[in-house]
């Protein structure tokens, strides 16, 4: 009698163990990809919901904590994890939301749901040289919305094609510090439309320098950071403001530096 | 009249390439460039229009952009499939006050360099009033796409739900 209770305890704990296990992956995955902290929440427990399940989550900068339960609150199984590095990924966002969703939904078995989840994570990214392309006309652009002209323009793009290869080759490549990337590839684009100044291309030499950094600037953790702010989260509000201010210097840095070696005042 | 409704377009489309490429930087799904596009024109323009037409100031001109972007973001992200913050963050980052941002930091630099006190105060002057503006717009643009977002949250936490 007593080993058939053990029995029964013991599977109870496993498949506790394993689902707690898959919602800490699950959320990793999710704060890793720049989640906001209500979203986690709600997606989390709606999966442990489809589970028949209660969770716990506590959502740190770089930690997700969490404690699940069975439904009559008699069993419990914790697990924490830290966040492994990764940039923001709101594809990534959408198709394990869209996951959460079937897994209630279609009242899917752990295992598929676990396969179905690192078939997501393996998906790849936007082509990085159409990336490239893209943000070089998005800055210039930007460029245009300051009423810079053509040339102007064009010098952007240039420099925005080159700081932006440069940030991806040091830090998407060589996994230098993101910080010192920042400052670097904001030297260079501001180094480079400069030229502005130098060769008297244009008449809005000034613009060209002034936008030329503004692909730099960490607008979605910005964006995160004041959304968990509304929601409560002052942790993860702090860490995300720190994070995205601290960038903002080292961009400000590398610009600043440009202007000093190019001996251009803005 | 002919002029300025072309002069809205024209910064609405330079906003809408804006948001797709640094939006492109976050890995936004293919199939939402459309939507973030189409938001961002319609947050920038209405923004534009409030600040040139009507000579509003550029903060509660932002608020009203990132209203615009909140309020559609979520029938949007019931047409293109996917959560409303993935088509509105992006939406809003032509709306980012960067250069305000990074004027702060010159400011500060600048006072730094500067110990006389007139030109100490005027850099100090050009910070507080890059760093204050820089805040507030922020902050007012987030409140503005998530204010519909919290009213309609069950509508918008739902858009992925097959």
């Amino acid at each position: 009698m007593l080993g058939m209770y053990d029995a029964a305890e013991q599977e109870k704990h496993e498949s506790l163990k394993s689902t707690a296990c898959f919602l800490t992956d699950y959320s990793v995955a999710l704060l890793t990809c720049g989640t906001t902290t209500i979203r986690i929440e709600k997606n989390v427990e709606r999966i442990a919901q489809a589970y028949g399940m209660h969770v716990e989550i506590t959502i740190l900068p770089l930690h997700i904590m969490l404690t699940l339960w069975d439904a009559d609150r008699t069993h419990s199984y914790a697990n924490s994890q830290k966040i492994k590095g990764g940039g923001l990924n709101f594809y990534l966002i959408t198709q394990l939301s869209r996951l959460s969703w079937e897994i209630l939904s279609k009242q899917m078995p752990l295992d598929q749901s676990r396969q179905e989840f690192q078939r997501l994570l393996a998906k790849p990214r936007l082509n990085k040289w159409l990336v490239l392309l893209l943000v070089g006309l998005a800055n210039a652009s930007f460029c245009h919305l300051f009423q810079g002209d053509w040339a102007s323009m064009a010098i952007v793009f240039i420099a925005t094609i080159d700081g932006f290869y440069l940030k991806n080759k040091l830090h998407g490549d060589w996994h230098w510090d993101i910080r010192i990337t920042t400052l670097i590839s904001a030297f260079a684009a501001a180094a480079i439309s400069c030229a502005g100044f130098v060769f008297h291309i244009g008449d809005t030499p000034d613009v060209a320098l002034a936008t030329s950094v503004l692909f730099l600037v960490p607008g979605i953790p910005f964006i995160n950071s004041v959304s968990d702010l509304i929601h409560g989260h002052y942790i993860c509000f702090l860490s995300r403001c720190i994070h995205a201010t601290v960038l903002t210097i080292c961009l400000s840095l590398g610009l600043c530096l440009a202007l000093l070696i190019m001996n251009v005042s803005l | 009249m002919l002029h300025l409704t072309l002069s809205i377009l024209e910064d609405g489309l330079f906003a809408a390439i804006a948001a797709i490429g640094f939006g492109s930087i976050s890995n936004i799904p293919f199939k939402a460039f459309s939507g973030c596009a189409l938001l961002a024109a319609i947050g920038h323009a209405t923004r534009y229009f409030l600040m040139t037409s009507l000579d509003w100031n550029i903060i509660p001109a932002a608020f009203i952009g990132a209203l615009c972007i909140g309020l559609l973001s979520i029938p949007a992200s019931l047409i293109w499939k996917c959560p409303a913050e993935c088509l509105s963050s992006p939406a809003l980052l032509p709306m980012i006050p960067g250069m305000y941002a990074y004027r702060a930091v010159q400011a500060l630099l600048k006072c730094l360099e500067h110990t006389g006190e007139s030109a100490f105060q005027h850099y100090f002057y050009v910070l507080n009033f890059n760093l204050l503006y820089c805040v507030i717009i922020i902050v007012m643009m987030v409140i503005g796409i998530m204010a519909p977002i919290f009213l309609f949250s069950n509508l918008s936490f739902k858009a992925t739900k097959a």
